[in-house]
């Protein structure tokens, strides 16, 4: 079905050539690391980007993709993991957008396309009516009407993009009941996800990309999940890494004050009552899946949203944080998980971009230009970040080097406490493993790091300790041997009894 | 000459250039003076581009901010009234009288900045209501009437040893070059570019977003309102209708001086370059034959030519 397909993002390589087929019929699932391809993998089938070389065929036909539309109408459905649909809408309306049902001379035919909606949702035991608002669906309806909007076009391949990010298990299973079914209907599926439970309970066979490149079909009824996962990070399931201890500081002993302390912290409905301390020197991991309130914490803590309760305090000392700037100033630096949307300014020098956090501390008001030349240059340096001069803006730099950009704009603030959110999302390996180097070079300096993260591998190697959220709330904290993949999981998800077992503090 | 070409000031000034060479080419008479390139009609398009280009510098500064000021125009209008009533009417001073019109400016950016950053409206919207109210404000208080400044003021005015008609152009470059250095070596100038190139980062990196554009509306009115002053005393008149639709004008100017409407992008010294250009079209399309009619056209296809011109300068750059 893919055939050598290849896509470059400047200089970022998404895709070098991956090759698989997907059997008409099968349940086929594509999993693979953060930034191994699968979402370019879609993209290019969905329609919305061309491929720089190589083809997408199904059942002999090539297939040529020049808009999304065009894949809907040769039979390619996608459900996205976020909701791509029109919130003030009717159901109907997303159902049917861009390929109304018609009298002719455009005027709608309005019946016949509630009849149709309505004859989709029943057959898919969607709890909505045709004329419902899509922004009154719930996410699980949503995902389940994108599939009906698929099964409008009369798709042969429905494809799922992480359907299940943000779905609790009865939606799951109501979902996975709907796709099986679909299945013995002859709907062709494939199946994007990185949770392997949900991938062995739906599919036959699995392929694995990593780092752009196809690492292997596998099947289900014969390979053992240890394999998929070798297959995905293409070495041994990573080990801890060994990292100097702070001396006598992960908080237990009471001799250091914690360079943070959170007491209490809440923010209704995303999180309630959290309290946790991270120690000078000290990684404290925060695992916990798509809102599980994580993000919402740092944000919190960063003065961007204002708390209903809780202390905060820095080295031992209250502080009161109502913006950006005093959390500044407080001694806090925050590595924002969307680096384009909050991180960077695409009008700016590099030099400029990395100035402006220190200048805001220090209430610069005249610009000094060897003193800020020279401030750029450090972090520059400190941080290997691979430019050519000072003076290009950030849109010449690869996504890892733009990553250590945002780092390195908020480190020449020296402050006393790091909060990192998906500080590797999107970047490619080579630039991962600098970036982990950066964290941990920055702990051994004496900074306390706050690292949220959604990838676990990347908590497990990096973290001293680690904050389970799940609900917006913390059940648990892991540390040493007892942080697997597999308690931390537990935690997240919604094993409770098998959580209290393990030890968890919640 | 690439470095300079990179310097976006530069290419408006060719324009500039290039433009007056025209005019002097195809306005070249047969006998006699030059009716185009001559000290008097150098002052007098100097004079009357003065008044777009204070206000265009305030323009600039909102646009870069990622916003929009529909209000100059009546800010300009009301200035000159109330300028005028309290010149006039009043019998005050005239600095005390000029100082109350710059209120006029000042209360506009205080009321657009507190709907844009307090409210949240769209700026387009508090604007445009400002712009109507201040607009109508100036009717209310003349009931279509007007204030004859010009008999009060001396005649033969000098300032400071100077022709009163030197005044406007001098204060003008005065202020873009205070404002080009406020803005290329001020962290208040640098905050004004990074709010309008990524707000959401801004706030990140702990900018103080509402305070930035707060300052740039505040800005932008008072700079209006300094049009006014300077608009009252050269057309001697404090009238509810001056300076009808300027506000178009003045933002073609900043714009055609390099500001993208997106924000993040322009300069101050190129909306002042941009007024002269439109200065000095309007000044010279009268004079030629047969093209009266054409002016509101040709300036129209100006913006046009100019800003497609610069996206391929700047895309070869």
């Amino acid at each position: 079905m893919f055939r050598d397909v290849a896509k470059a993002f400047g200089a970022v390589q998404a895709l070098r050539g991956v090759s698989f087929a997907v059997a008409a019929g099968e349940a086929h699932a594509c999993v693979g690391e953060n930034g191994a391809g699968k979402s370019t993998l879609l993209k290019i089938l969905a329609g919305s980007i061309r491929p720089d070389r190589g083809d997408v065929s199904w059942e002999g036909e090539r297939m040529h993709f020049a808009s999304p539309r065009e894949a809907l109408e040769r039979g390619i459905g996608m459900v996205h993991q976020e909701m791509l649909a029109f919130p003030n809408l009717s159901v109907t309306a997303n159902i049917f957008a861009g390929r109304e049902i018609t009298r002719g001379w455009g005027r709608l035919n309005e019946q016949a396309m509630r009849a149709r909606t309505q004859e989709l949702l029943t057959r898919l035991h969607v709890p909505v009516t045709p004329d419902t608002p899509m922004d009154r669906v719930s996410t699980a309806c949503a995902q389940l009407v994108q599939v009906a909007r698929a099964l409008a076009f009369e798709c042969r391949v429905l494809v799922l993009d992480e359907p299940t990010t943000s779905l609790t298990d009865a939606e799951v299973d109501h979902l996975f009941g709907v796709v099986t079914g679909l299945r013995a209907q002859g709907v062709t599926i494939l199946f994007v996800s990185h949770r392997l439970p949900e991938v062995y309970r739906l599919c036959d066979r699995i392929t694995v990309l990593r780092d752009g490149q196809f690492a292997g079909t596998f099947d289900r009824a014969t390979t053992p999940s240890d394999d998929i996962v070798r297959a995905m990070v293409g070495r041994e399931p990573p080990k801890r890494v060994a990292r100097r201890r702070p001396s006598g500081a992960t908080g237990d002993s009471p001799a250091v004050a914690p360079a943070l302390r959170v007491e209490n912290l809440t923010r209704r409905p995303a999180f309630e009552g959290i309290s946790f301390h991270v120690a000078p020197g000290e990684i404290v991991g925060m695992f916990g899946l798509v809102g599980s309130g994580r993000t919402e914490i740092l944000e919190t803590l960063f003065g961007l949203a204002a708390p209903d309760a809780g202390q905060v305090a820095i080295d031992g000392q209250p502080v009161q944080v109502r913006s950006a700037r005093d959390a500044g100033k407080a001694g806090l630096a925050l590595v924002p998980e969307d680096r384009q949307r909050q991180g960077l300014f695409f009008n700016l020098s590099l030099r400029h971009n990395l100035v402006l956090p220190l200048a805001a501390k220090q209430d610069v008001r005249v610009i000094d230009d060897a003193r800020e030349e020279a401030a750029a240059e450090l972090q520059v340096k400190s941080l290997a970040i691979r430019t050519p001069h000072l003076r290009v803006t950030p849109d010449a730099l690869s996504g890892g080097n733009q990553q250590k950009v945002v780092a390195g704009k908020w480190l020449a603030t020296e402050p006393r406490v790091l909060l990192l959110d998906e500080p590797t999302k999107g970047v490619d390996v080579g630039a991962k493993f600098e970036i982990h180097n950066l964290i941990r070079g920055q702990a051994d300096t004496g900074m306390a790091c706050l690292l949220v993260s959604s990838d676990l591998p990347e908590v497990l190697s990096l973290a001293d300790r680690i904050l389970v959220m799940r609900e917006g709330r913390l059940r648990g904290e892991l540390r040493g041997g007892d942080a697997t993949e597999e308690a931390v999981m537990r935690l997240a998800t919604h094993d409770v009894e098998a959580a209290t077992q393990d030890g968890g503090t919640a | 000459m690439k470095r300079l070409w990179q310097i976006r000031e530069f290419s408006t000034l060719m324009i500039l250039v290039l433009e007056v060479a025209f005019f002097t080419w195809y306005l070249w008479p047969s006998g006699g003076g030059h009716p185009f390139l001559n000290v008097g009609n150098a002052l007098l398009i100097l004079k009357y581009s003065s008044i777009y280009g204070i206000a265009a510098i305030g323009a600039a500064i909102v646009i870069i901010t990622g916003g929009i000021d529909l209000a100059p125009g009546a800010v300009i209008g009301l200035t000159s009234v109330v300028t005028g009533y309290f010149f006039v009417q009043a019998e005050w001073s005239l600095t005390a009288s000029a100082f109350m019109g710059l209120m006029v400016g000042l209360s506009a950016g205080l009321i657009s900045s507190w709907l844009i950053v307090g409210v949240r409206l769209p700026p387009f919207i508090a604007t445009l209501g400002v712009m109507g109210i201040w607009r109508g404000a100036g009717y209310i208080i003349t009931e279509a009437r007007f204030y004859d400044l010009s008999a009060k003021l001396p005649r033969n005015w000098t300032v400071f040893g100077i022709s009163i008609d030197w005044v406007p152009p001098i204060v003008m470059v005065t202020l873009a070059g205070i404002f080009q250095v406020l803005m290329k070596r001020f962290q208040w100038g640098r905050a004004v570019f990074a709010v309008g190139g990524n707000e959401t980062a801004a706030l990140f990196s702990g900018l103080r977003v509402g305070m930035v554009k707060t300052t740039a509306y505040v800005a932008a009115g008072v700079l209006a309102s300094i049009s006014g002053v300077v608009l009252a005393i050269v057309q001697g008149q404090g009238k509810a209708d001056l300076a009808n639709g300027y506000e178009l004008d003045i933002i073609a100017s900043a714009v055609v001086g390099g500001a993208s409407l997106t924000g993040g992008r322009g300069s101050v010294a190129g909306a002042v370059l941009g007024a002269l250009i439109f200065g000095v079209l309007r000044n010279a399309l009268p004079q030629i034959p047969g093209a009266t009619f054409y002016d509101r056209v040709i300036v129209g296809l100006a913006v046009i030519v100019i800003v497609v011109m610069d996206q391929v300068l700047v895309r070869r750059g």
